[in-house]
C-alpha cells in the first residue's frame, strides 16, 4: 500500500511548517481579496441565489441580534497558497468581529480545491472549539458536499455554527449604533503642558539653527511616531472591527 | 556676559531635547518589549495546548496499534523533554537566546515524534473509524495551525522590537538598560520541516 506522501495529518504538518517558514522570508505576499460586502460571498455561484439570499439574510439577523459576525466564502481556489495561511491572512485583513472581543467567524469553501475551513475569532474559541468545528465539517457539510448538496451542506453548516454559538450561553447582545459616537473632544491644557510645550518648541527652534540635521531628524521621528492609527469604516453590509484569529477551528475536505 | 548667558540657555535646552528623546526612545522600547513578551505567553499557550493532547491521544491510539511501543516511547520522551524547557520567566527565555534554542529544540522534537505517530497511525484503519480519534486528530492539527499563526506573530513582533532596538540612536541608548532590551530571537524553520514525513514500507 502505498499512498501519496502529502495527504492527511501529514499535510497538515506541512502546511503549518510552510506557515511558519513564510514570515522570516516574507518573499510571496499571499494575494487576499478584499473585504466582502455581504455576509455570504459566493464567487463561483455555487449556491442557488435563493439559499445564498436567505442565507445571507439569516446572517446580517443574527449579528444584529447577538453581535457577532459570521462570514461565509466560497471560492474556487488558494492558489499556491496554503489554506491555513490563507484563512489566516484573510482573517487578518478582513477584521469580522467586534473590536476588543474578536467575535467573528469565517466558514471558507473552495470548490476548486474542495476544501473547506472553519476560522474562529479568539472570542469564539469557547464556542466553537477546533473539536465542533471538526465535527461540523466532517458531519455536516462534507457528506452533503459529497452528495451534491451544497445548498444544504451551506445551510445546515452554518445553522450548526451558530447553535454551537448559542449553546454555551450567549446573552443577547444590544446591535452597536449606526455610526461612531463622538468621541471627547480636545482637553484644554493645562498651564504645565504649556510651558512643557513651550521649552520644547524654543528648544527645537533653538536646535533648528545650532543643528538642522539633528532638528530635522528628530522632527520626522516624532511625526513617525505619531502618525499610526486609521481604522475600518462603515460599508453597506457588514462592518469590521475585531478580528483577530489565532488558526482555530478547523480544516477539511471532501 | 550676554553670549555666555545665551549660551547657558542653549546647552539647557539641547539638555532638554535630549531627556526628552531619551525618555521617548525608551518608553518605544518597553512598548515593542511588552509586545514581544505577549506575543511569547501566547506562543507558550498553544505549545501547552499541544502537550496537553499527548496523552489522550496516545492512549487512544495504544488501543488499536499495542505493537507501535517505540513510536509511543518517543513520543512520550518528547513530550517530558518539552516540560522540562518550559515553566522558566517568559522574559528569560526572550531575551536569552541559549533557552530559546532550547525551547524551540524540545518542541521540534515533539513535532517531529508526533508527526511519526501520526504516520503510523495510517497502517490502522480501525482508527479512521474511531470517533474519539478523529476528534483528537482534528484537535492536534488545529492545535499545530495555531502554533504556526502564533510563531509567525512572534516573529513579527520580534522584528518590530529588532528594528527599533538597532537603529541609531536607540542602538546607543539601549545597552544602558540592561538585558531586557537585548536583541529578540526568531523562531526559525526546522531543517526539513518543510517536506511531509514520507512513509516507507
Amino acid at each position: 500500500m502505498i499512498r501519496s506522501p502529502v495527504t492527511g495529518p501529514a499535510a497538515a504538518f506541512a502546511a503549518a511548517a510552510a506557515l511558519a517558514l513564510a514570515v522570516p522570508a516574507r518573499a510571496a505576499e499571499v494575494p487576499i481579496p478584499p473585504a466582502p460586502q455581504r455576509w455570504v460571498t459566493d464567487t463561483v455561484g455555487l449556491l442557488s441565489p435563493g439559499v445564498l439570499e436567505a442565507l445571507d439574510r439569516q446572517l446580517e439577523a443574527y449579528e444584529r441580534q447577538t453581535g457577532h459576525q459570521v462570514l461565509v466564502w466560497i471560492g474556487a481556489t488558494t492558489g499556491d497558497t496554503p489554506l491555513e495561511e490563507f484563512a489566516v491572512k484573510a482573517f487578518e485583513k478582513w477584521k469580522p468581529g467586534r473590536a476588543g472581543k474578536d467575535d467573528g467567524l469565517v466558514f471558507f469553501l473552495f470548490t476548486q480545491d474542495r476544501k473547506t475551513k472553519i476560522e474562529v475569532g479568539y472570542g469564539l474559541e469557547d464556542r466553537v472549539t477546533d473539536l465542533i468545528a471538526s465535527r461540523v465539517i466532517r458531519e455536516v457539510v462534507a457528506p452533503r458536499l459529497q452528495g451534491g448538496d451544497p445548498d444544504g451542506a451551506l445551510r445546515e453548516g452554518v445553522a450548526a455554527l451558530l447553535s454551537a454559538i448559542d449553546a454555551a450561553g450567549t446573552q443577547a447582545v444590544p446591535a452597536p449604533a449606526p455610526g461612531r459616537a463622538p468621541g471627547p473632544g480636545p482637553r484644554p491644557l493645562s498651564t504645565a503642558q504649556k510651558v512643557v510645550i513651550a521649552v520644547v518648541v524654543l528648544g527645537f527652534l533653538l536646535l533648528l539653527i545650532t543643528n538642522p540635521s539633528l532638528a530635522i531628524w528628530l522632527l520626522l521621528n516624532v511625526l513617525s511616531g505619531s502618525g499610526r492609527g486609521g481604522g475600518g469604516s462603515g460599508r453597506g453590509g457588514w462592518s469590521a472591527g475585531g478580528g483577530r484569529s489565532g488558526g482555530g477551528g478547523a480544516t477539511g475536505s471532501w | 556676559m550676554k553670549w555666555g548667558a545665551a549660551g547657558c540657555v542653549v546647552v539647557l535646552v539641547i539638555a532638554v531635547v535630549l531627556a526628552l528623546a531619551g525618555g521617548w526612545t525608551y518608553n518605544r522600547l518597553v512598548r515593542l518589549d511588552q509586545d514581544v513578551l505577549a506575543q511569547w505567553a501566547q506562543v507558550e499557550n498553544v505549545y501547552q495546548r499541544r502537550a496537553d493532547l499527548v496523552p489522550n491521544l496516545v492512549e487512544t491510539v495504544k488501543g488499536a496499534a499495542a505493537f507501535e511501543k517505540d513510536t509511543f516511547t518517543a513520543v512520550a520522551e518528547a513530550r517530558s523533554r518539552v516540560g522540562q524547557v518550559g515553566g522558566g520567566a517568559l522574559q528569560n527565555v526572550v531575551n536569552d537566546p541559549q533557552a530559546f534554542q532550547r525551547f524551540q529544540e524540545a518542541q521540534a522534537g515533539l513535532s517531529s515524534a508526533l508527526s511519526r505517530l501520526m504516520v503510523v497511525v495510517e497502517k490502522y484503519p480501525e482508527l479512521k473509524a474511531n470517533q474519539n480519534f478523529l476528534g483528537l486528530q482534528s484537535q492536534l492539527e488545529s492545535t499545530e495551525n495555531r502554533i504556526a499563526v502564533e510563531r509567525m506573530r512572534f516573529n513579527e513582533k520580534a522584528q518590530a522590537f529588532n528594528t527599533a532596538r538597532m537603529s541609531l540612536p536607540t542602538a546607543l541608548i539601549a545597552p544602558f538598560f540592561g538585558a531586557r532590551f537585548n536583541e529578540k530571537p526568531y523562531f526559525k524553520a526546522q531543517e526539513g520541516a518543510e517536506k511531509a514525513p514520507q512513509v516507507k514500507f
